[in-house]
């Protein structure tokens, strides 16, 4: 595990995103309501550059909304730029293949530092 | 949808074979081909070139009647404007040969005047020719404008001896009447001549003949999954039941944008026509699959079964070790990355066959000096 410094606290804004670099590992770090999340930089699809994609919501149609559609998670879901294969910033988890969940990279603040472990 | 990382290749890498690609868009806006434009029709592109621009939906040239609502976190719409870029994002896909097609004009077939239609045609060859093909890695396809067959034919045999001119497009989207109507004949005759491969290739269309009523579906989702397939397979029937594989027997005819898997459904369903009703079709000399296993198809949308072999077994029956080309479809939203097919549980064999050397051999390209490069993209 290396400990890589992402940012300050004070400079990572709401709804914002870092690439980091380690070697040979890219994860993106997210800041979603307040928490750091990170995930690969490569998509478990064709393994394209998941974390430049597009910070979005998503599309559900329930029995709750009659099944009709329905916007929710605003902010909290990542398009992959090839793609558009769509996963939850805050789980990991792909929208599409719910069975499919990606390494969610640790991160925490350590004075007015941003860390992610990687 | 493939749900585990495929596993690393034992011995072949990418980096280690000839990627031709079959299948890659250069950006043809109005503006660009006005200047290779013959009048009056240049001043049609001038004009056009004013109109503020649309991704494959422009007014007289790409018309496209838009049904759906841009959906957020959608596609990312690409385009390919220049050679050098191309050769970039090429080499960054890990691919050393493309076989350009144009973006707008997959939609020619739908445009009704027949002057403008094969003037267009034109002003994009001579544009191909001249910005495009002088980049050593790259490759063209010549447009066959299906509105006047006899001056499609006069481009094939303007071109046929230029050396980076590798194939003939046939625009496939609303192509009225089907590509194998006897008022095409003279393109067959004159690609099979000139010795280039003709390639049919579709794209989404709201439209009153093949691809036909898709604007019915609620999704684009729905429409893309007919669009491209139903062209491919409504013409493939048309060919075949006319004769062209017999009638032009040197002509190499190759299929695109469309996967594999419905090969293997319209060879048989052919065979059991033929069966009952050989004699309406009295130029084929055997059943309608061998002439299927003796045409080639390119890769792009490889279908992605979670068990890879399945896929595998559908391409050995229609020998697709010999006749499948890859392609990516670089830049367009479905692009398909050259590891999608390389990784499939294929023989090395089978790999350096279907990701270059088919190809190589098909559009009758040199073999690119193999220089390592980074396999890259993520």
């Amino acid at each position: 595990m290396a400990d890589v410094v992402v940012a300050r606290v004070d400079q990572f804004e709401e709804g914002g995103r870092r690439i980091v670099r380690h070697g040979r590992v890219a994860v993106g770090v997210f800041r979603v309501g307040g928490r750091y999340y990170a995930l690969p930089n490569v998509c478990a699809h064709q393994f394209g550059p998941l974390c430049e994609g597009t910070i979005t919501g998503t599309l559900v149609a329930r029995e709750e909304t009659a099944w009709r559609r329905a916007w929710v998670q605003e902010g909290e879901i990542l398009v992959c730029p090839w793609h558009a294969l769509e996963f939850d910033l805050t789980t990991g988890r792909c929208v599409a293949y719910p069975k499919l969940r990606l390494r969610q990279f640790p991160v925490r603040v350590e004075g007015e530092q941003v860390i992610v472990s990687l | 949808m493939a749900m585990d990382l495929p596993a690393p290749p034992e011995r072949l890498r990418l980096a280690d074979v000839v990627v031709v690609d079959a299948d890659v868009h250069a950006h043809d806006t109005p503006g660009a081909l006005a200047p290779y434009c013959d009048q009056p029709w240049r001043r049609s592109l001038e004009h056009l070139a004013g109109v503020p621009a649309r991704y494959l939906d422009i007014p007289g040239f790409k018309p496209n009647l838009s049904l759906d609502p841009p959906f957020p976190g959608g596609f990312n719409l690409r385009t390919t404007t220049s050679a050098v870029q191309m050769r970039e994002e090429l080499a960054a896909i890990g691919v050393d040969v493309g076989i350009l097609f144009p973006d707008n004009l997959l939609g020619l077939a739908q445009l009704p005047n027949e002057d403008y239609a094969a003037a267009l045609a034109r002003a994009y060859n001579r544009w191909l020719v001249d910005e495009w093909l002088p980049e050593p890695s790259l490759y063209g396809a010549l447009i066959a404008a299906s509105q006047d067959p006899a001056d499609a034919a006069r481009e094939i045999a303007r071109y046929a001896a230029h050396p980076k001119v590798a194939a003939v497009y046939l625009p496939t989207s609303a192509v009225y009447p089907l590509w194998g109507h006897r008022k095409y004949d003279p393109i067959f005759a004159a690609a099979q001549e000139a010795g280039l491969p003709v390639m049919l290739h579709s794209v989404s269309a709201i439209s009153s003949v093949f691809p036909f009523n898709i604007e019915q579906f609620d999704t684009a989702l729905a429409r893309h999954t007919i669009s491209h397939c139903f062209a491919m397979m409504a013409n493939m029937v048309d060919l075949v039941t006319t004769g062209v594989p017999v009638r032009f027997p040197r002509l190499k005819i190759a299929f695109t944008e469309a996967g594999v898997s419905w090969v293997p459904f319209m060879m048989w369903r052919l065979d059991k026509e033929y069966n009952e009703s050989r004699r309406e079709v009295p130029f084929l000399t055997d059943k309608p699959s061998t002439y299927i296993k003796r045409m080639y198809f390119a890769t792009q949308p490889i279908e992605e079964p979670e068990n890879g072999k399945e896929l595998v077994a559908m391409l050995e029956m229609f020998n697709g070790e010999n006749q499948v080309l890859f392609a990516s479809d670089w830049p367009h939203h479905d692009f398909d990355h050259p590891r999608q097919v390389f990784d499939l549980p294929l023989t090395p064999q089978a790999k350096r066959k279907i990701m270059g050397e088919n190809a190589l051999t098909l559009f009758g390209i040199p073999a690119p000096i193999k220089i390592p490069v980074r396999e890259g993209g993520a």
